[in-house]
């Protein structure tokens, strides 16, 4: 008891720390002495450049290069810019084209990596899964993770990414061309309401074959798997393949890139702010609500439409415990999912130069606040409630933090971060417990609450956190600007984050679960109640994960 | 009931995106998004997953 005292008191004195550190108002700028200020000194006349100028630019020598350039003061200079005509040598047009090269392929390389970071999510949640399911089912579980990430790329590449981004225009930080021009709209409330892009089928379709598309797509397509993969931990050790192959499809190709469009690909959502005056619109920097909001929801569906694991609930209702069958691999991939998450958010400024690209040092230390005062809350809920620091749990808080902070890390400050993920730990517990002893509905690995809860605490936490510090270029969503939420005096932005909340609860759940309702009515979603209780590795895939485990059981049971 | 329920759920994202013409003040539109959120929680929560849990595989 007087250990459970301590621990609640301890997080009580972290929470109020957080707390007395908030900013109630903007800091005010330091009074300047007007007396002792210098005077400033007279701008220079400015001073023509011409290209005959440029030929005085030294070079590094033709012998010097020929010996190596082992300190690197040979590589890197004015031989080293691209010259359009050889016989007028260089110039200044050549030196404007070398810079806004230099700045898109800045921004290419940026957009790429973090990318590619994401990518490798799909590791982080594949064995997060299998990890808390049981062995008889690994080889089913990291199968559905392994494949999500082709069927989804599939989906995307045909329709999805026309849906999505077709109509979302010119890619201003990657330079691109006006290609994605064809957003289809109606008209209601005398305002324009987009729903869907039209250009950019098999990233071929009316001039989409364009090196930006190629780059917006490529980090568009593996944020769009990660939603997918939640579903999958919903409905794990139950889940018919087949099925599981044409729901991710049609959720590749039209569930995640419908609400994708309205928040991020010029759609109704985005445009609350300048049709409706409601703050800058809905803002989701990097996805709680159109990723992690969307694959939540939509494994709230698939939860209720499947009923539970066998053995999950007595007849009088009590909850069991299942355990998963494999603590290192969930902490593993909880870390590797944390890695990932740089990708993630950072990344969503599609540029590291211009534009107030260089925020990504803010995101990116908001991110990780967020994932550690998530891992903190939800331990310290698990320790103070159940008398033990459990350890799915902690991993559960740390994801859950950076689920909330996908949205608000590129418009709020470090404490407004750290208190996000801390409520995010909490919530994510609290949350896990209703949805599985009042709703009863299973959830092997919490991926309601991890990303269906918090993805939407994530959406409304920008309307209340946002500082209106951030500056990516002077608008957003076409509005001048910084995005500001109600405890910094705009009430309007938290108006549109939760008309987005309520299109993800009303709309996205309601088009998820007629869809699947659907898919179960033609393929049959759920395994038959022998190939459950037998493990699905045999009947589903013909092979077990793990062989000589299994010879391992059957000796123990002899 | 399951039918009921989501036509409840789509109907409470409907009060939330009528608000936008039935109010022009940030305070009144706030007020209409949450009845209409709650709308809709109420068809997921009291009516589809009720309607399910009824025929659940653990009561038999």
């Amino acid at each position: 008891m007087t250990r459970r005292i301590a621990i609640l008191a301890v997080a009580l004195l972290m929470a109020s720390l957080a707390w007395a550190q908030a900013p109630a108002t903007p800091p005010a700028p330091a009074p300047e002495p007007a007396a002792a200020a210098p005077a400033t000194p007279p701008a220079p006349a400015p001073v023509a450049i011409t290209d005959k100028d440029l030929t005085s630019v030294p070079a590094p020598s033709a012998d010097a290069r020929a010996k190596g350039d082992p300190d690197g003061s040979l590589t890197g200079t004015v031989s080293d810019v691209v010259v359009g005509d050889s016989k007028k040598g260089l110039t200044i047009g050549d030196l404007a084209n070398q810079a806004g090269q230099n700045r898109v392929a800045i921004n290419f390389v940026w957009t790429l990596i973090t990318g590619f970071l994401v990518m490798f999510m799909q590791a982080g949640f594949a064995i997060v899964e299998t990890g808390l399911c049981r062995a008889k089912n690994a080889n089913h579980t990291m199968m559905m993770n392994f494949m999500v990430y082709g069927v989804g790329m599939l989906a995307f590449w045909l329709i999805g990414f026309a849906i999505q981004m077709g109509g979302v225009g010119a890619l201003g930080t990657l330079g691109g061309t006006p290609v994605l021009g064809g957003e289809y709209s109606v008209t209601l409330f005398g305002k324009t309401f987009g729903l869907w892009g039209q250009n950019g089928l098999f990233l071929m379709h009316k001039g989409t074959y364009d090196v930006a598309v190629m780059v917006m797509f490529l980090f568009q397509m593996v944020f769009m798997d990660t939603a997918l993969t939640i579903v999958t931990g919903t409905v794990a050790e139950r889940w018919k393949y087949a099925a599981f192959m044409v729901s991710s499809f049609v959720m590749g190709a039209f569930t995640y890139p419908l609400f994708a469009n309205w928040a991020w690909g010029g759609g109704w959502l985005a445009n609350l702010g300048g049709n409706f005056s409601l703050g800058h619109g809905y803002a989701d920097f990097a996805g709680s609500g159109v990723l992690h909001s969307v694959g939540g929801v939509t494994a709230l569906a698939m939860g209720i439409l499947l009923g539970p694991r066998l053995g999950k609930y007595n007849r009088d209702g009590k909850a069991n415990v299942i355990l998963g069958h494999d603590i290192v691999l969930v902490l593993l991939g909880c870390f590797i999912l944390a890695f990932g998450w740089f990708g993630f958010n950072p990344g969503s400024t599609l540029a590291a130069s211009g534009n107030g690209a260089l925020r990504i040092g803010s995101v990116a230390v908001n991110t990780m606040l967020a994932g550690m005062t998530g891992s903190f809350g939800a331990m310290l809920y698990m320790w103070i409630r159940y008398g033990k620091p459990d350890a799915s749990m902690s991993g559960n808080g740390l994801l859950a933090g950076l689920v909330a902070i996908t949205a608000p890390s590129g418009f709020v400050n470090p404490v407004g971060s750290a208190i996000i993920g801390l409520i995010a730990g909490v919530l994510v517990c609290v949350s896990g417990e209703f949805v599985d002893r009042v709703l009863k509905v299973d959830d092997p690995v919490g991926a309601i609450s991890v990303h269906g809860t918090n993805g939407l605490w994530g959406v409304i936490s920008v309307g209340l956190f946002a500082d209106g510090k951030s500056n990516f270029g002077g608008s957003w969503n076409g509005v001048s600007g910084n995005v500001t939420g109600l405890f910094y005096g705009d009430a309007g932005q938290l108006v549109a984050q939760l008309i987005g909340v309520s299109t993800l609860v009303g709309l996205v759940f309601t088009f998820s679960f007629v869809v699947n309702w659907v898919i179960d009515a033609v393929v049959g979603q759920r395994v038959a109640a022998k190939a459950e209780l037998e493990g699905l590795d045999m009947p589903e895939m013909g092979a077990v994960g793990y062989p000589e485990f299994e010879l391992k059981a059957s000796a123990a049971r002899m | 009931m399951a039918i009921a329920g989501l036509i409840v759920t789509l109907l409470g994202f409907i009060i939330a995106v009528a608000s936008l013409g039935m109010s022009s003040s940030v305070s009144g539109r706030m007020v209409i998004v949450l009845v209409g959120l709650a709308v809709s929680l109420v068809g997921i929560i009291g009516l589809i997953n009720p309607a399910y849990q009824k025929k659940a595989a653990w009561r038999k």
